[in-house]
């Protein structure tokens, strides 16, 4: 590193102990952001060389002696004004973090004044780009609640530094109360305990047998026989790009899923995964709107889940290039691994049985008859007839859904409401009450015939959207009132702490999140921090 | 044709100010005659003999057929008006609309972010505005139109008031 930045790192280390200082980005991260810009500038001038080089030919060309003093000139001006912006940028991004707030300023022509509340901190990741990894930097982005657009992205720090500054943000976050004579102690980094890994070689079987591949072999022998029946060679051209896109999207996959660890701290959930771009997200307790577990019919064969989460602030997916990967709890895991994530997710089930009901929303069927099997009945060892539960679609509307009316269902526990769909393509989704923001009940004409009814509950923008579909008509109406109750009672508890004692219980008892444990009080779902963000709603 | 509202019982409906129907009908007209002008186009040219193919009972159709629908929907409209309704209860507002795609929304108070108020011309001409109400999410599309200015400014207060009293995080 440069010695420059060695004051400065260790000012960003102490991560705003001393309150309003400006400290500024590491020197070297406008050249490791920029570097596409300086390969292209060197590019652009040293091609003839290279290629003359190829040729065999002389390393300067003789007709290059009187053009050279122009074109030196002209490329030292470039590289000169390239670099210039670059040191102009570093020099006039400073940030600061005081008074609950991160600010950062940017730009010398066009300033940009940017600031963040701390206790509104939705979830903070750390991005390390293979260049900045080479050099040890890192992007430190975090989100506050504000659907689209990163709201601070510090770019780049050095990578203990951007620890530390996140140890304190979150701890700031979390209203954690600071020890002014040692701040240093205050921002320590949290201890974590892995809690699951998932395994390059599942990570590749998942995506052999994933949706994407389904089309990949459809389209492959799609284009086989077109091209046999037409006899068309110059077929094959087309393909190339085809293929190409493939190739790269399954390279981004196991780029951006490959080594995925979760872990948890007090902090919050923390996801690490990628292979050459590595990233860390850290998601504060409780700030996840809703969940998504799904599995598509092949993953079926290995037993293999999918976990996808709306946090306020991600956004919808892939509207910052790795949207997809940060709003993915987790790519894919067993049915165990699936119980520990809901574990950590939602701390209290709000049943006493919590495998039995997940275990029957994620696989569950409803008799042939149509009534939901009789949860007391049935032994919940047997999940081929327990249905945890769940009510689903009315029998006089099958015809509306004809694999499906078995499936599609909704329970609801003292926590959360979970809804279930799909009959090849299954999906639960799981919606804290205290998270519901508001529901509707639709009805078209053709399920006004059947009597049934629509419910959707609106959360905020990403992957899930949850909607119980052909719910029953008195069953839905049933359901928005008890709902709105169960989302009142929801919001009006507040606790504290608990979070801290789920962490606890994790660390004496590493195995407890096989099973999301039943022993928890009630009310152990609120987080330390809902004082801090009542303003936000 | 049997209809059930899907809206939980016991809630007596406050409904919007029937002059909503002109605004309606103002919009109506306005997109109607521009639609109808547009699908005229074949017709118009095949008269002026531009557009020899185009066989002229198509032509001729077309827009007769469009006119047909819109004559249809301006049927539902002082019906679909009649339809539109909200009930402030203790905790949330509920709004409903629509006879054949009925939709009823609860908007819990404490997830309010802001309520807004707007008018168009038309609305304005008639002491109308409509009311907006946005949450945290984007799918919440919660709006009352046709509210009297008085009635919408009083909602708008009483809506803070009580989104203040319940304010929640998200």
């Amino acid at each position: 590193m440069k010695p420059g930045a060695a004051p400065e790192a260790s000012a960003g280390a102490e991560a705003g102990a001393p309150d309003g200082e400006w400290l500024r980005v590491h020197p070297a991260s406008p050249f490791v952001r920029g570097w596409v810009a300086l390969a292209a500038i060197a590019f652009f001038f040293f091609r003839d060389t290279f290629e003359r080089v190829l040729q065999g030919g002389p390393l300067v060309d003789e007709r290059l002696a009187d053009r050279a003093p122009w074109l030196l000139l002209g490329g030292g001006g470039v590289l000169l004004l390239t670099v210039l912006g670059y040191v102009l940028s570093w020099y006039f991004t400073r940030y600061q973090v005081a008074d609950g707030y991160v600010r950062l300023n940017t730009g010398f022509l066009f300033k940009q004044q940017r600031q963040a509340r701390l206790d509104r901190v939705q979830a903070i990741d750390i991005v390390q780009p293979l260049l900045a990894r080479i050099f040890g930097l890192a992007e430190l982005k975090f989100e506050v609640a504000d659907a689209g657009e990163s709201a601070v992205r510090l770019a780049y720090l050095r990578m203990d530094e951007a620890r530390l500054l996140r140890a304190a943000i979150l701890a700031r976050a979390a209203g954690a109360v600071q020890d002014q004579a040692r701040p240093g102690e205050a921002a320590a980094e949290a201890p974590e305990h892995a809690v699951l890994t998932v395994p390059p070689r599942r990570l590749i079987g998942s995506l052999l047998l994933s949706e994407q591949s389904m089309f990949v072999v459809v389209g492959g022998v799609v284009s086989v026989v077109l091209s046999a029946l037409t006899e068309n060679r110059s077929f094959y051209l087309f393909l190339i790009p085809a293929v190409l896109g493939i190739v790269a999207a399954y390279w981004n996959s196991i780029n951006r899923g490959y080594n995925f660890t979760a872990a948890i701290s007090p902090d919050g959930i923390r996801l690490r995964y990628g292979l050459l771009d590595t990233q860390a997200q850290t998601l504060p307790p409780g700030r996840i709107q809703a969940l998504r577990i799904s599995q598509p019919p092949l993953w079926r064969i290995f037993g293999w889940y999918r976990i996808q989460v709306n946090v306020a602030g991600y956004g919808a997916a892939g509207n910052d290039g790795g949207g997809s990967s940060r709003t993915t709890l987790l790519p894919v895991g067993t049915f165990p691994d699936v119980l520990t994530m809901l574990s950590l997710v939602l701390p209290d089930p709000g049943t006493p049985d919590p495998v039995r009901i997940f275990r029957a929303g994620i696989n569950g069927l409803a008799g042939p008859a149509g009534v939901p099997a009789d949860p007391a009945a049935a032994a919940p060892a047997d999940p081929g007839t327990d249905d945890g539960g769940f009510v689903t679609t009315p029998r006089r509307a099958r015809l509306l859904a004809p694999l499906g009316w078995r499936r599609n269902g909704f329970t609801a526990t003292g926590t959360a409401l979970l809804i279930r769909s799909g009959r090849w393509w299954r999906h639960l989704v799981v919606v804290p009450h205290q998270r519901t923001q508001s529901m509707a009940l639709e009805q078209g004409p053709l399920a006004r015939r059947f009597r049934v009814v629509d419910l959707v509950l609106h959360t905020t923008a990403g992957p899930v959207s949850p909607r119980l579909v052909q719910a029953g008509l008195d069953e839905g109406r049933a359901l928005l009132d008890a709902q709105a109750a169960r989302a009142r009672t929801a919001r009006k508890r507040q606790t504290s702490e608990h979070w801290l004692d789920q962490v606890r219980a994790l660390a004496a008892d590493p195995n407890s999140g096989e099973a999301p444990s039943s022993t928890q009080a009630p009310s152990s779902t609120e987080e330390p921090n809902r004082q801090d963000d009542r303003q936000h709603g | 044709m049997h209809t059930e509202a899907i809206d939980p019982p016991g809630i007596t409906w406050l409904r919007v100010s029937p002059k909503y129907v002109t605004v309606r009908l103002a919009g109506w007209a306005l997109g109607t005659l521009f639609l109808v002008a547009v699908l005229c186009l074949p017709l118009v040219l095949v008269l002026n003999g531009v557009w020899q193919t185009f066989p002229l009972w198509l032509a001729v159709a077309i827009p007769v057929v469009m006119l047909l629908l819109a004559l249809w929907r301006l049927l539902l409209i002082p019906r679909q008006v009649r339809a539109i309704g909200y009930a402030e209860r203790e905790d949330d507002l509920l709004i409903r609309r629509g006879i054949f795609f009925q939709r009823t929304l609860v908007v819990p108070y404490g997830r309010m972010q802001y309520v807004d108020i707007g008018a168009g011309p038309v609305e304005r001409g008639l002491g109308l505005c409509t009311l907006k109400l946005h949450t945290a999410s984007a799918g919440t599309s919660a709006e009352i139109p046709g509210l009297p200015a008085a009635e919408g400014a009083r909602l708008r207060e009483q809506l803070s008031a009580r989104g203040e009293a319940r304010l929640a995080g998200l």
